[in-house]
């Protein structure tokens, strides 16, 4: 075979491979990747810098822990009362701020084993909707109406999320310090206060640079 | 001779064939369903949607989420914002379609729409204000804190996260919130130039939103629309004034689109389409003089030639098809219901229902009489702040 021929040959071969690469770019998965089940605390494939579930298993695991080990909650003589004030949050993620104290809440009720309480201030609306029917006798009780049982709390458990961001061509990083703290609702005093920083980064693909 | 040449023929007729197979194989693309439009932008924006590649599902949430604050369904709104900014606020990294963007044989157009910084900024600066009314005001400073930071990759220093009203409302919800947004009020005043703007009322209880002007439009300039251009007009209303309960309330343009589309700078993806232009025209030239050079060869007339001229038609063929098959097109793909202008007021009104006229304000101040609407304010008679989106955009 001459030169000609060979070159024929090799273009024959050449083009069809450069266009089966330009098709083919770049596709992977073309089946689409199907539902995984994955732990809350484990760190998914979608993944961003704010805050995410396996960030809310750690920091909220690690503060019912430190809550359980105050003295004034493990050798409490009554078991304390305690109200949940909304976290606040300083970031630049937007959150669902009810989610980091609904599993702390949940976290302290399963281990504590009762030695702490929590006072449910979502409901009063309803529980004194409730309570005042019973007043007018229009539903039954089956405790006198007219004494207050409401009861009042011992500490307020609250928490504050703080970031600090950095962005350049390199990438974007973002730290968050999850800080929490309990305090006497009678003196002001902390009792405790613990803290859970995390940072990340990440560079995006230079297509949406 | 005769022989050689048939086997030429043959191979080159191969050659062609496949090149053409592949060209098809590329073309594919599927019939389109037919739409039943009603005329109303957020039903017919969420049959888009459904009907929408999944890149482009952002680019509908954008478009339907700005209908539904105008329409006054705010629920809808964040539906849809709520959709598209998990994939804004994430790391776009290992994207298969950002993979194919990037490469000489596919368009930018197929990446995932995320939108240009102003899109997705205006994206969280609607979530914002949805997350105030909710009564989260951290949220809403969260969202503002996030569109500025997308606002920073501008190329030049003056133009990076210069958005007055970000940083301002910024600063506002850390007043409301008894912490100190002093440092966010410098910077928005910074930004705003020669506009002073208004010091904080923590009690001020009614926030009002205001947009006017129609926002910014892409399009692709250079040789083959590589270039990601904006096309901008300056809108009739420069400015508004909302007159309720016998106040005259200011709305002055404190943010422009216009200004943060065309102050952004070169993109990372605007060298990857020169790059991608330059292979395209450079293959294109490639292919001419080889076929040209053909011709010449096979007017030789003597069998060199005739073997000269085979193999440069090879090389043209190979560089006009490689040039055809380039996309180096720029995304224009846009959020093509942004407004141009964004204004802010804060206020102290007490509960109950306000009868207003808002009224737009041309260059000169002149009001502008087809533009004027009447409306009812409603302060709510809840512990939190009333926010008040008012638009002079219908869709």
């Amino acid at each position: 075979m001459n030169t000609s021929l060979r070159l024929l040959a090799l273009t024959s071969v050449a083009v069809p491979a450069l266009f089966l690469a330009g098709c083919a770019t770049g596709v992977e998965s073309p089946s689409g990747v199907p539902v995984t089940e994955m732990k809350a605390d484990e760190r998914g494939f979608v993944s961003g810098t704010g805050v995410e579930s396996q960030d809310l298993v750690t920091v909220t695991d690690k503060m019912a822990r430190g809550v359980l080990a105050i003295p004034e909650i493990a050798n409490a003589k009554q078991t304390p009362r305690i109200v949940l004030e909304p976290v606040v949050n300083e970031t630049r993620f937007p959150i669902s701020k009810d989610i980091f104290l609904t599993r702390i809440r949940t976290q302290l009720n399963e281990k504590a084993l009762g030695r702490v309480r929590f006072l449910d201030r979502e409901m009063m609306k309803t529980l004194e909707r409730e309570r005042d029917l019973k007043r007018n006798g229009q539903v039954t009780a089956s405790a006198d109406p007219s004494v207050v049982e409401f009861r009042g709390a011992d500490y307020f458990l609250t928490g504050k999320l703080q970031g600090l961001t950095t962005k350049t061509s390199k990438g974007t990083s973002d730290y968050i310090l999850y800080s929490f703290r309990l305090t006497d609702a009678r003196t002001s005093e902390i009792i405790w206060e613990s803290s859970s920083e995390i940072k990340k980064q990440g560079l995006e693909d230079a297509a949406y640079r | 001779m005769v022989n050689r040449l048939n086997s030429f023929s043959r191979v080159l007729a191969a050659t062609i064939a496949l090149a053409l197979l592949g060209l098809a194989g590329c073309a594919t693309v599927p019939e389109r369903p037919k739409l039943r439009l009603t005329g109303d932008p957020i039903i017919d924006g969420n049959t888009y949607r459904a009907a929408a590649p999944v890149q482009d599902r952002a680019l509908w949430d954008y478009r339907i989420a700005a209908s539904a604050l105008r329409a006054g369904q705010p629920d809808e709104a964040k539906l849809h914002l709520d959709t598209a900014l998990p994939l804004i606020g994430g790391i776009l990294a290992n994207d298969a379609d950002a993979k194919k963007a990037r490469s000489l044989f596919s368009a930018e157009s197929t990446k995932t729409f995320i939108g240009e910084p102003y899109e997705r900024v205006m994206a969280y600066y609607y979530r914002g204000l949805l997350y105030w009314r909710d009564g989260q005001p951290d949220n809403a400073r969260a969202c503002y804190r996030s569109g500025q930071l997308i606002d920073s990759d501008a190329e030049t220093t003056e133009y990076k996260s210069d958005f007055v009203l970000l940083d301002y409302l910024d600063g506002l919800v850390s007043a409301k919130l008894a912490a100190d947004g002093s440092d966010a009020f410098a910077r928005a005043q910074a930004n705003a130039k020669n506009l002073k703007l208004p010091a904080y009322d923590p009690a001020a209880n009614v926030l009002i939103f205001a947009e006017y002007g129609t926002g910014p439009r892409k399009y692709g300039g250079g040789e083959y629309s590589e270039q990601l251009k904006f096309f901008v007009k300056n809108s009739a209303a420069h400015g508004a004034t909302l007159n309720v309960n016998g106040q005259s309330v200011s709305l002055p343009a404190y943010d422009d689109l216009n200004f943060q589309a065309t102050t952004r700078g070169g993109r990372v993806m605007d060298y990857i389409l020169g790059g991608k232009a330059v292979f395209k025209r450079t293959t294109n030239t490639v292919g001419d003089v080889a076929l040209i050079g053909s011709i010449i060869a096979a007017n030789n007339g003597s069998r060199d030639g005739d073997r000269a001229a085979v193999a440069l038609g090879a090389i043209g063929l190979i560089g006009k098809i490689a040039s055809a098959a380039t996309t180096p097109r720029a995304d224009i793909r846009m959020w093509d219901n942004l407004p141009q202008r964004l204004s802010f007021a804060a206020l102290r009104l007490a509960p109950g229902d306000y009868p207003a006229t808002l009224e737009f304000q041309d260059a000169t101040g002149q009001t502008l009489r087809g533009l004027t609407q009447t409306l009812t304010l409603h302060v709510d008679p809840i512990d939190r702040d009333t926010v008040i989106f008012l638009s002079e955009l219908k869709r």
